[in-house]
């Protein structure tokens, strides 16, 4: 298995470069629950949950928004929270 | 057995009219009361937007209690809620024990600051150019 492994690797080091490099320019991104704390996460807080859903409703990727984990997680969970009481949509609609 | 912070967003349906809300409303105060929970809150949210239908309607009272209760109690709360037909939907949730109450509505977080706005514009950016390429 790790001898495996390291066939694997090798030939990755011929086509792809090496590992992960952050692709393109643009300032690092930082969570904003982390930078700052007194923000709490809150299912009923539609107004600063709104900020993480696409124009179509779909949350945002932590990619995009930069949040780490631990929050993205609980985001996560706090916007199904207030889809379920139609505090948020689950998807836009064009009437 | 302890008892536990809770909270319960209800939707009430609107053709039960502010009276009618506020009967439910009592209804399920002493639901809680009755279970040996005691209330910490109660706000009324009023007449609210639909995110979406619900029941074929575009607006539904909220009502958010906040209590501290058993978890057979919760059950019991929530097993009479889901028996009670004009409560269109609810959410019930445990609570931080240290966590502030819920501040009234006309005393939400104001908008966010300047620094966020700027932000999130550069987030869309990056949302849209990523939707191209797929």
């Amino acid at each position: 298995m790790p001898k495996d492994r390291g066939e694997r690797r090798g030939g990755s080091s011929k086509g792809e470069g090496r590992g992960f490099r952050r692709r393109g320019l643009g300032r690092r991104k930082v969570c904003r629950f982390c930078a700052d704390k007194t923000m709490q996460i809150d299912y009923k807080d539609t107004r600063a949950l709104g900020g993480f859903l696409s124009e179509r409703g779909k949350i945002m990727p932590s990619r995009i928004t930069g949040n780490c984990a631990r929050h993205q997680r609980s985001l996560t969970v706090a916007i199904k929270r207030a889809r379920t009481v139609a505090l948020l949509p689950y998807a836009t609609s064009y009437p | 057995m302890a008892d536990r912070r809770y909270e319960t967003l209800v939707l009430i349906h609107p053709e039960q009219g502010e009276q009618g809300a506020k009967e439910l409303t009592n209804r399920i105060r002493s639901l809680i009361e009755d279970q040996k929970g005691s209330i910490g809150q109660i706000q009324e949210w009023g007449l609210r937007d639909l995110a979406f239908l619900v029941a074929k309607q575009r607006r539904a009272f909220y009502v958010l209690f906040e209590y501290r209760a058993t978890p057979a109690a919760l059950a019991e709360v929530e097993r009479n809620l889901r028996l009670t037909d004009p409560v269109l939907r609810f959410v019930s949730v445990r609570q931080a024990e240290n966590a502030p109450p819920t501040p009234d509505r006309t005393a939400r977080r104001p908008e966010p600051e300047e620094t966020d706005t700027s932000l999130d514009a550069g987030d869309t950016g990056d949302m849209e150019s990523l939707g191209e390429e797929v």
